[in-house]
Formats: structure tokens, sequence, C-alpha cells
């Protein structure tokens, strides 16, 4: 199937939705007539929640294409926006990144995953 | 017992911000991992992500270059740009986590792709081949012009000449306080290595003082 047909002829996703955007299942169901990836994308988000672009990945077609779709779900509650952001500092100012804190937090959980991560001193 | 109350100096209270999460959802992190082709990006995304590497499609829109264009008329191509994509979980760090790894190409074309994936990230890791050293200019300008703090690690192949990291340093022009440093992007203890290279260096950046980009400096000269 062409992506065209994929999604009805529309080019653009109603929703605001980013690559690393986070979807769960919710607890609504599509509406009629949804393309059979709908069904694979709620299949995908009740076994794990995925991001947008994990879902275009395992479902082979474009990110704008499968952003469409999940439009339509996030429109239906078949699925919720997963509130994973760590950038939304009260502090206007901070370039959007990641806090000091969370950095700590990174680094020590990659310390603990991986005690052999071969360490560079002297970087830097 | 303990008060319930959460105390003024538990490092919990400063993580949790009021948009936060249904408890115990991980927060994402994500790091970008850029490089020319062939550079290993794949091959260093797969070596610690949970799942098996994924190529994500996405189109992007392009000017199409000057000789084509009619006069008057805005000529634009649409174009479809592959990404790799892994994830892993650490639910042992102090918060727990989710890193997501972008793996994008170099060329200068996709700059539209490295902007999203940029905002918000830790940071980025310039994976280099220095058997085609040139395809690392584009991203090394990219990541220096927004303020990304950006780590570069040669992956050494086999059988390919072993430059000393301050060769590669001196021939990208990088500052001195760009780490550079060399990993096999096969072994996850290495990549686990560079990443947390990169996290060190992204908190010296943050504790230096945002990074203003340099926003005039265009990508042509690159």
């Amino acid at each position: 199937m062409r992506t065209y047909t994929l999604t009805r002829g529309r080019t653009k996703p109603r929703h605001l939705l980013g690559l690393e955007t986070v979807l769960d299942a919710g607890s609504g169901r599509p509406g009629p007539g949804q393309a059979v990836e709908c069904e694979e994308i709620l299949a995908l988000c009740r076994e794990h929640r995925r991001s947008v672009t994990e879902l275009a990945g395992r479902l082979r077609r474009p990110v704008t294409a499968v952003k469409i779709l999940v439009s339509d779900l996030l429109d239906a509650d078949a699925l919720v926006v997963s509130v994973t952001d760590a950038y939304t500092a009260s502090d206007a100012d901070a370039d959007e990144r990641p806090t000091t804190h969370l950095l700590a937090a990174l680094s020590v959980g990659l310390k603990r995953k991986w005690p052999d991560a071969v360490a560079y001193p002297k970087a830097g | 017992m303990p008060s319930p109350t959460p105390r003024p100096d538990d490092s919990t209270v400063a993580l949790r911000s009021p948009s936060r999460p249904q408890a115990g959802a991980p927060t994402v992190l994500k790091i970008v991992i850029a490089g020319g082709f062939g550079a290993g990006k794949t091959t260093a995304v797969g070596a610690v992500s949970e799942i098996t590497p994924l190529s994500t499609e996405e189109y992007l829109t392009e000017a199409s270059a000057d000789v084509d264009s009619l006069a008057g008329i805005e000529a634009k191509q649409t174009t479809t740009v592959a990404f790799d994509f892994g994830r892993l979980s650490l639910p042992d760090a102090p918060v727990p986590l989710e890193l997501f790894l972008f793996g994008t190409p170099g060329q200068d074309r996709f700059v539209d792709l490295w902007y999203d994936l940029s905002r918000g990230a830790v940071g980025a890791v310039v994976l280099v081949d220095t058997r085609r050293l040139e395809s690392s200019f584009t991203p090394v300008s990219f990541f220096e012009d927004i303020g990304l703090p950006f780590v570069v690690a040669i992956n050494q192949f086999d059988g390919a000449h072993r430059y000393h990291p301050e060769q590669v340093r001196t021939a990208l022009e990088l500052p001195t306080s760009a780490p550079v440093v060399i990993c096999d992007a096969r072994d996850p203890n290495h990549v686990a290595g560079v990443l947390l290279t990169l996290v060190g260096h992204a908190v010296k950046s943050a504790s230096a003082g945002p990074a203003r980009p340099a926003a005039t400096t265009t990508l042509q000269d690159a």
C-alpha cells in the first residue's frame, strides 16, 4: 500500500509529536475503517510503551505517516502520550537540556549497567 | 519512622516536575550518534541497545540545487532519510531512566533532522572512521554551532591506520574542551564508555553555563 493511501491523502499529523514522543495504550477504541497499521500500533503499545520512531521503524513506514495514524488514535483515546519529558524545567532559560541531576543519574545508571565500561580518564 | 513528607534536601524532590508522569514511568533521555556512511553508527547503537536497531525513514524537504531551479519558482525536492533507533532502560539509576539512541547520517542535507534529534538531547557522539575523516566535518560544525555537547569517538577499524586522538583533534579543528576517544563500536563496554565520557562532558558544559549557539554560522561553509 502506498503511504498516501495509508494516510488517506493526509500529509500532516494533527498532533504535535516528536521523534521521541512516547505512546501508551489508552482505554478508547479506534474508530471504524482504520488502517490495519492502527491495530499494529495499538498491539505494540499494549506490549510496551513505544516512541514514534520505534513505531515507524517496526511498521516500516515513514515517521510522518505514523504520526498521522497516531494522531487518529490519540483522538479516539486509544493511545495516550506518556509524559516522559525531562526538559520541562521551570527555568525558561534552561536551553531544553536535561538537568545536571538527570545527567548524574544517567552516569550512575550506565556505570551500574556496564561496570566494565572502558573509562576515559584523560578525556577532555 | 521517617516522615512521609519529602525533606527539602531529598534529592528526588528536585527531580519532580509539575508535569511528572504516572508514578514509576522512566524519564526518557536521548543521545545522538552521528557519523558518515559506514562509520559504525548502527553497530554502536546495536552494541548497547536492548532492541535490534531499527531503521526508520522520514521524508525531508530540501531546496534543490541552483543549477536546475527555474527562475521565480521555489524548487523543492522530497528525499527520504533513514536513521537508526535503539533504546535501553536503566532501572538501577537513582531515577528510573530510559535512554534513546538515534544514529544519523552525516550529510549536511539532513540538518533538519539533526535539529529535531538534538532538541533536548544529552549530547552527541560523532563517530569517526579515520579513512573518511572528511565526513565528520559537517556534524562537528553543526553540534558546535548549536552548542550541543559532543564527543568524537574514533571507531578503530581492523587494518586501518592508527591515528593518535590528538592528530584527529587537529585535523577536525576541535576545541580542546571536546573529548576525543578511541573505541571499538562492536564492544558494549567501549560504547558505554563513550556514552559515559559524553555524559561527563555534558555535566561539565552545563556547569560552565549554557553555551550560546553562534546562530549566524551557515553549514554550507562546513
